[in-house]
């Protein structure tokens, strides 16, 4: 079956390239024809989640049999414990502060009461039905999918065994993402008392009094949903900590030579491990642009949750209730001579570290294949998702850079045409990736930070536009919160190269901007659009 | 709705009626008058003073039939986008109630809504807004004048406090939507006349606030939009409870002795008489234009006798040089309010001398607050197509579920985007279309992108935001001409 149908495929494809790696591939299975044990495929991929979906979807509609191996659910963090139920639990927290406002806009009700149950419930019954819809994808596209975990084996090319059987394809795909860090019990001694991102979306209730440790956008979407929810929420920041990988929170690349405060980008974008001191604001969102920090970190503490700042967790115990009690030490790095202080935080029932994400690599063998990894774990690839080992690729959160869903998607369809419709060129571009945190109310980014635009044009080439107000939303609400918005542009003709905003409504109104501001939109084009009134969105379109 | 004389004027007082005109050295003491203190003029008003210009501003509001009165900012800040999305914004809460339930939300017994409560706050902010338009006013320095402009010649504005204006003596039992935004008491029962976008605004908030509210359509919905996304914005309501009494138009309006309004209509498909009782009656079948007063024809200003309209040129200019028009007074001009500021404003800043920049008034994009938001900007997929000639376009289309919808177990038949590209080449867009939640906030970046001369492609290339409905835009690529099915699955 294999044979004929690579045979059609050349013989139907005029495009040279096609022509040349069928040919390659036909030569290649003729050789190892010997070994009847070996599954064959043209395309294999391991993970699936959102990257190696796309991928192995595309490349049999390209005409692949392709595979897919998943140890876990289909669909990966981000269906299982990333984008999509973190969107549903936010959502709900919304619902929490539309219910305070319901009384402003004249709605009459009793007393509400939030039932974590429900919730869980309605939520866990949608990511499994959306299990089964990829499911179904798969079958539909005649993608076999085989549930186990993959390892490499050794041999003359690259093969990989899943519960004792052998599969192999000419070309193979890593796409199996990342998991949240932990500390070990050496580290911190009772830090595995908690829990994390994972962890989060198995709580059967509502906890009373969380801690989440982290300042990133993780802890920070955590955080508001749990603290609007109703939790009693702290936020420990190490702050000025030493940060080894600034790239793992950062959801966007930087063009290459971009000096990424203070850490010199090297090639392609991946940054090298430093040791940073940051000097910044005490604030959470670090890597964003400081209007978005310092705003994000004045509505966290608005919203009643508490922020410990130069702080980490010192001991995590138990205590005879069933509780937790985290004691902490503050030390501020500017005041050298300061004692450290020591604090705790009792009755804790959710202790979240969200300090950030590592690769999915433990088990695949990736050594014996000539696969590099960097000083972190993450498999570097170059800009056409090739690994070190010709043949293997990896795409999304495995690779470590713009760990977002839809980047994974375009990674895998992207490669997708390159290895089976012959489009040799086909790569992502890595600019410009807009992204949205949906903390409370939701940040909205894309492009460069002010400070990055400054580094890389000089401080007298970038001009920033502001604005700040109060949405017509809350015209009529006691309850209040800002809208920021911040464009950065460049040179003489005020190219816009970043935008920055929080504010109700941000996470939608992110997406045009996006188009425009990677179509090259300079200043002048937004004074030229019309606004559509009354949004929050038009502000950006009469800014001054 | 600002008409403005470039001249030099003064007033003196007589009686009631103030009067502007050149004193008898030939000077005048006001570089630009502006009668029409709404967004248009306001705007105008305001930058001309800011580049060194003596200013004044004439608004007075003629109180409606019903005796509706309202201050300055005009029909968007005092009975248009204002209220009407404070209101919509309430409607829209009312669903978010249903919703929040089935998010976890427990909300015990019955929940009822209070027109008064909602209406006060609706009306305390539209007064804090007629405030700080008067502040901003007299920081800018220019002269504000709570009279009615009328031309004397074409180059003096009488002012007058009190208008001859004739109230009908008939009893008039309906209202418009001057008056459902100032309303003290909740209008109950509401038929709303007329499919325009004004009359499915204001029948989605009623009914959002839980009020049993009837369309009563002519011929067809939002009449100028795309007809497809029209039906989906109608499906929707339908769907949500409003009422619709199609291809109906109404004959008689009676009162009842119970105070109830007793209306009858017929069905022109059936040709049969209809009756039904309603609280109130909300007329939205089009706006005029406010001209009565302005004297024109006396200066020559030259209308469009059809719509009463004033007959404008690319730079804002009337039939006599130094009298300008521009906002929903000029015809063939979008009735939205950015448009009128940004008209005002480059009116202002080419008469300061500061410019040659004429108004663009392509690519405007605009949203219809329903409840389903529509958005859109440039071509109807039926323009497009008598424009460019059906198989020279291509329509890209997708049916996505928005993921708040989903806990919600709302049906999302009706969220859907339209993209109309230019067939072959890079498929440059012609017109893009949304309907869903935000679709305000949706549509203004793509109206950007859309500005610049965004393709297909350019849509295709642009890294999705996930998960969010805007995202959608990015992954359309299944055409209407193919015949597969638009309906998105996963992620």
């Amino acid at each position: 079956m294999q044979w004929v149908k690579i045979c059609r495929q050349s013989l139907s494809s005029t495009v040279n390239t096609t022509l040349t790696v069928a040919l390659s591939r036909h030569k290649f299975i003729r050789r190892s024809m010997a070994s009847d044990a070996i599954t064959r495929f043209d395309f294999l991929v391991i993970g699936g989640g959102s990257g190696g979906l796309a991928g192995a979807r595309r490349a049999a509609e390209l005409g692949a049999t392709a595979a897919v191996v998943e140890s876990h659910k289909l669909g990966g963090t981000c269906v299982n414990v990333g984008c999509v139920p973190k969107k549903v639990m936010w959502n709900a927290a919304v619902h929490a502060e539309y219910l305070h406002d319901h009384s402003d806009y004249g709605f009459d009700g009793g007393h509400v009461h939030f039932s974590w149950e429900t919730i869980k419930t309605k939520r866990d019954a949608y990511v499994s039905r959306l299990n089964h819809i990829y499911r179904n994808n798969l079958d539909k596209a005649k993608i076999e999918t085989i549930q186990g975990h993959a390892r490499f084996i050794d041999g003359p090319d690259p093969t990989v065994e899943v519960n004792g059987k052998k599969y192999t394809a000419p070309h193979i795909l890593i796409a199996t993402g990342g998991f949240p860090s932990v500390l070990s019990d050496n580290d911190v001694p009772g830090a595995s008392l908690g829990i994390t991102s994972d962890g989060f979306f198995e709580l059967e209730s509502l906890p009373k009094r969380s801690v989440i440790v982290g300042a990133g956008y993780i802890a920070v979407e955590m955080a508001g949903i749990l603290s609007t929810l109703g939790s009693k929420t702290s936020i420990i920041c190490r702050q000025t900590g030493v940060r080894t990988n600034p790239g793992r929170h950062i959801p966007f690349m930087y063009p290459t030579n971009t000096v990424f405060r203070g850490v010199a980008c090297t090639r392609g974008g991946h940054k090298k491990a430093c040791l940073i001191l940051f000097t910044f604001p005490l604030q959470v969102l670090r890597n964003f642009d400081t209007l978005i920090s310092s705003n994000c970190t004045k509505e966290l503490q608005n919203s009643g949750i508490e922020l410990w700042k130069n702080t980490q967790v010192k001991l995590v115990s138990k205590t005879s209730n069933g509780l937790l009690e985290v004691t902490l030490v503050t030390k501020d790095p500017e005041k050298k001579n300061e004692e450290e202080k020591i604090g705790t935080i009792q009755e804790v029932d959710c202790l979240l570290w969200a300090i950030g994400r590592e690769p999915n690599t433990a088990g695949l063998n990736l050594s014996q294949m000539g696969v590099d990894i960097d000083e972190r774990g993450f498999i570097v690839v170059d800009e056409f998702q090739n690994t070190t080992r010709q043949g293997v690729y990896a795409v999304g959160d495995v690779c470590g850079k713009a760990l977002l869903t839809p980047v994974a998607i375009a990674a895998g369809r992207k490669l997708a045409h390159r290895l089976f419709d012959g489009k040799e060129d086909a790569k992502v571009d890595f600019s410009n990736i807009p992204t949205v945190v949906f903390s409370h109310p939701p940040i909205g980014t894309v492009g460069l930070t002010e400070e990055e635009a400054i580094k890389n044009r000089g401080k007298e080439n970038v001009k920033s536009y502001k604005t700040s107000f109060t949405p017509m939303y809350h015209a009529i609400t006691t309850r209040k919160t800002q809208c920021i918005m911040k464009l950065v542009c460049v040179g003489k003709e005020e190219k816009v190269v970043g935008l920055h905003m929080q504010g109700i409504g941000c996470d939608e109104m992110l997406q045009g901007f996006a188009v425009a501001i990677k179509m090259g939109a300079t200043k002048a084009d937004f004074d030229k659009t019309i606004a559509i009134h009354p949004t929050s969105s038009e502000e950006f379109v009469t800014m001054r | 709705m600002a008409a403005l004389c470039r001249v030099r004027h003064r007033w003196k007082r007589t009686n009631c009626i103030k009067l502007l005109t050149r004193n008898l050295t030939g000077t005048f003491d006001y570089d630009l008058v502006v009668i029409g203190g709404g967004s248009g003029g306001l705007a105008c008003s305001k930058e001309a003073a800011q580049l060194g210009q003596k200013v004044a501003v004439l608004d007075y509001v003629e109180p409606s039939v019903k005796g509706t009165k309202w201050g300055i900012g005009g029909t968007c800040v005092n009975v248009g986008c204002i209220p009407k999305k404070l209101m919509h914004q309430a409607a829209l809460l009312g669903t978010a109630l249903k919703d929040a339930q089935k998010y976890g939300w427990q909300i015990p017994g019955p929940i009822s809504h209070n027109w008064s409560t909602m209406a006060e706050a609706v009306q305390n902010h539209v007064r804090s807004l007629n405030w700080g338009h008067r502040v901003q006013l007299q920081d800018k320095e220019v002269k504000y004048l709570n009279i009615k402009g009328s031309l004397v010649d074409e180059h003096t504005v009488k002012g007058l406090t009190r208008t001859g204006k004739e109230i009908p003596g008939a009893v008039e039992h309906g209202i418009t939507s001057d008056d459902i935004f100032w309303l003290k008491e909740s209008p109950g029962k509401t038929l709303v006349v007329g499919a325009s976008y004004v009359a499915l605004e204001c029948a989605g908030f009623l009914t959002g606030i839980g009020l049993d509210t009837t369309v009563m359509v002519r011929s067809i919905p939002l009449r100028g939009f795309d007809q497809q996304m029209a039906g989906l914005v109608t499906d929707y309501m339908e769907a949500y409870g409003t009422k619709f009494s199609w291809r109906s138009v109404p004959k008689s309006v009676d009162k009842l002795a119970s105070g109830a309004l007793q209306v009858t209509w017929t069905d022109k498909q059936t040709g049969k008489d209809q009756r039904d009782t309603f609280d109130s009656v909300l007329w939205a079948v089009g706006r005029a234009p406010e001209t009565k007063t302005l004297s024109l024809e006396k200066v020559g200003v030259k209308l469009n006798e059809e719509s009463g309209k004033i007959l404008v040129a690319a730079d804002e200019s009337t039939s006599v040089p130094n009298i300008y028009a521009f906002g929903d007074i000029g015809e063939g001009r979008p009735e939205l309010t950015p448009t009128a500021i940004k008209a005002g404003k480059l009116l202002a800043r080419r008469l300061a001398g500061q410019t040659n920049e004429l108004m663009n008034y392509d690519n405007v994009a605009t949203t219809v607050f329903t409840p389903l938001e529509y958005g859109c900007v440039g071509l109807s997929e039926e323009e497009a197509e008598s424009r460019h000639g059906k198989d020279s376009i291509e329509v890209y289309h997708a049916f996505y579920k928005p993921l708040e919808f989903t806990v919600a177990e709302r049906d999302a038949s009706q969220c859907y985007i339209k993209v109309v590209c230019k067939r072959g080449g890079d498929q440059r867009i012609l017109g893009l279309h949304f309907t869903g939640p935000n679709a305000g906030e949706v549509t203004q970046g793509f109206a950007m992108g859309f500005q610049c001369g965004a393709t297909l492609t350019h849509l295709m290339e642009t890294v999705g935001i996930h998960p969010t409905c805007a995202e959608e835009l990015t992954k359309v690529n299944v055409s209407k001409r193919s015949g597969l099915d638009a309906t998105v699955t996963g992620c």
